[in-house]
């Protein structure tokens, strides 16, 4: 699914990572951990497309170079980042932008684009299921939305987009408990031997609910440990300088 | 170039007229000849220079005499309405299936002001020297329009380096209330000057809802000089949908004469190629208790160029005033200018005034947003500069009309767009 080999990358002449390593094949969930500043969020937003960065190292997304892929087409191609922060867009109702996006993701994909109708029945059932109030819908595009329901917005619109390949940008902060499980509820119940997933966060938290199949602990832009997911139990008690 | 000076001979040719007027329409003439097109000189114009403009672009100006023919008209299918058509400035055909006939009286404009002063904007003296076309329409009291009013303003293609003078004037009775849709369009393709004078009465209690809208983008250079007067309790409320001239000044001066009464004017406007455009507002707030509220959206694409000066006046007896005013700007392009003037002149103690102005580009970060959903770049900032503009639309309430005015500018929008 995803290969990364070496991966360096720099923004404004600072170097973010330096030599960085992941293998993940479809089905698996992989979390990467580390403390602020280590890379993560960086890492994030290099497999999603965000300009700005000067990258090295080899980048492949099911056998073709990434990092030659333009942001709008990774998206057409099955990789999503769920965003740590989501962008209030002012003016753009939700419910017409989902349906604008899943549209264009279909046809790329070859598939019938919806109508509004069949739109509707799909985004409803999706947002019952994450107990979103179908007022959100209508509303503009993450526009006064608290915390938690920007971060349901965002795992809405990955189920909804049906992705092969998930990045979770620390999904779980500014979550409350009932929200974080309905979050990786939401999670949980689109795994599959297909998807990926990518869990980035700081806390075990988080991997108490999904579970991962690897954890990996990132620190000054190298992954300085691999394990399980009893890796992450070992973190929390020990914290990131314990680890070396 | 074009030193813009009109012979006296010129008003003869206009028409018979009585002694006081033609005396009217000569001073009017020579306040106009001693300054001609206002220069950036003059500080309501130092936005817009459009003495330059005019030299620029017009090798002559003609005075258009010839009478109107009957004009077809591609009338609006999306919502019933009552209209009126406008050629040239020229009044022609009217219907007001929708409404009881004998409040309302609509005729050929005649002047018979004849009161003359040297105005600050010499564009209005040269209106009253040359204006030879226009209409009044009034409303009686107590009675609610049941449809919405469009008055269709159409250019003909033989306009070729023509200026159109006329003068309007629409008078809303006592408690009586009207929708109004002015609606552009512009078959000409050569430049021409648009020359308009507005007169707008509100009695008391009295409602207007006006919208603005151009049918497509168009090479007319327009200017329109309005003044509105708000008797006590009125409401007149405005949407300006301007599609982008190569010039287009609006002039509106607003009265708040009666006691609570309220003025709200919006605008969103998507400039591109060499459009310059102007909103000048004098909000004047003379009695207690009345509100403003002001809202003027810009985009500007290409080497386009938008200016909004808003003024804000409170009289020392308008206590109570709440005025606000605020600007947006998106620029898409480097070469695009966008000016803003805001000014306010209080004199009363206890009022509530605010304005703002802001000005930038399209967030980097909701591109990115989008992108990573599968639109691409032009898609993403598409959708931005819709979101941007569509506030001011969307709080127009009916539905029909809104979603046509939406349509309108999506795909004026689309057409001009495709540059980024």
């Amino acid at each position: 699914m995803l290969e990364i080999k070496n991966l360096k990358a720099s923004i404004n002449n600072k170097d973010i990572l330096k030599g960085f390593n992941l293998k993940i094949l479809p089905g698996e969930v992989h979390a990467i951990m580390g403390p602020n500043g280590s890379g993560k969020s960086t890492l994030a937003n290099i497999l999603s497309g965000k300009e700005g960065y000067t990258i090295s190292g080899d980048l492949k997304y099911q056998g073709s170079r990434l990092d030659e892929i333009p942001i709008d087409e990774r998206a057409q191609k099955g990789i999503f980042l769920a965003f740590q922060y989501p962008t209030e867009i002012p003016g753009v109702n939700t419910s017409n932008f989902l349906r604008t996006s899943l549209n264009k993701v279909r046809k790329a994909q070859g598939k019938k684009e919806l109508d509004a109708l069949s739109f509707l029945k799909i985004v409803k059932e999706k947002s019952n299921e994450l107990g979103m109030d179908e007022k959100m819908l209508s509303r503009q595009l993450n526009v006064g939305f608290s915390g938690g329901e920007k971060k349901k917005n965002e795992i809405l619109q990955m189920k909804i987009l049906d992705p092969n390949l998930i990045i979770l940008d620390e999904t779980d902060s500014g979550l409350d408990i009932d929200a974080l499980k309905i979050v990786a509820e939401g999670v949980n119940s689109s795994r599959n031997s297909k998807k990926s997933f990518l869990v980035i966060t700081h806390y075990q938290r988080l991997l108490n609910f999904i579970k991962p199949d690897f954890v990996h602990v990132l620190s000054d832009g190298r992954i300085i440990k691999s394990g399980t997911k009893d890796l992450a139990i070992e973190l929390e008690k020990t914290g990131y300088k314990g680890i070396n | 170039m074009l030193n813009y000076k009109i012979n006296s001979d010129e008003i003869d040719k206009i028409g018979n007229f009585t002694e006081e007027e033609r005396n009217f329409r000569l001073k009017n003439l020579d306040y106009f000849n001693d300054i001609g097109f206002p220069n950036k000189k003059n500080e309501d114009w130092k936005f817009s220079d459009l003495k330059a403009i005019v030299s620029k672009n017009f090798s002559k100006l003609d005075i258009q005499l010839s009478k109107s023919k009957k004009q077809k008209v591609d009338f609006i299918k999306d919502f019933e309405h009552n209209y009126i058509v406008v050629v040239n400035g020229e009044l022609t055909i009217s219907d007001f299936k929708y409404e009881e006939k004998s409040n309302i009286t609509l005729k050929s404009f005649t002047n018979n002001n004849y009161s003359n002063k040297k105005e600050k904007n010499p564009l209005i003296n040269l209106n009253h020297a040359l204006s030879n076309k226009g209409f009044f329409l009034e409303i009686k009291e107590n009675y609610r329009f049941k449809k919405i009013l469009v008055i269709y303003y159409l250019f003909t293609k033989d306009l070729d380096e023509n200026i159109l003078n006329s003068k309007n004037r629409i008078k809303i009775g006592k408690n009586s209330e009207l929708h109004l849709l002015d609606y552009f369009v512009n078959d000409s393709k050569k430049n021409f000057f648009n020359n308009v004078h507005e007169d707008i009465i509100l009695e008391n209690s009295a409602i207007l809802k006006n919208i603005y809208l151009q049918n497509s983008k168009s090479s007319g250079y327009f200017h329109k000089y309005s003044k509105n007067k708000l008797l006590t309790g009125s409401h007149y409320t405005s949407f300006i949908f301007p599609a982008g001239l190569k010039f287009n000044k609006l002039d509106l001066e607003f009265n708040l004469e009666g006691e609570r009464s309220e003025c709200n004017l919006q605008s969103a406007s998507f400039l591109d190629g060499i459009d310059h455009q102007e909103i000048k507002t004098r909000i004047n707030h003379l009695s207690p208790n009345c509100k403003s509220h002001q809202k003027v959206k810009n985009v500007l694409n290409a080497q386009s160029k938008g200016v909004y000066q808003g003024k804000i006046f409170v009289k020392d007896v308008a206590q109570k005033t709440d005025a606000y005013q605020l600007s947006k700007a998106i620029l898409l392009s480097e070469n695009s200018e966008f000016d803003s003037k805001p000014e306010l002149e209080i004199y009363a103690d206890d009022v509530k005034c605010s304005h703002g102005s802001t000005s930038g580009n399209l967030d980097k970060d909701s591109i990115y947003y989008l992108m990573t959903r599968g639109l691409n770049q032009l898609e993403s900032k598409q959708l931005l500069i819709n979101a941007f503009l569509n506030e001011i639309a969307d709080t127009i309430k009916s539905n029909s009309i809104r979603n046509f005015i939406k349509t309108k500018m999506e795909t004026q929008l689309l057409n001009g767009y495709k540059k980024h």
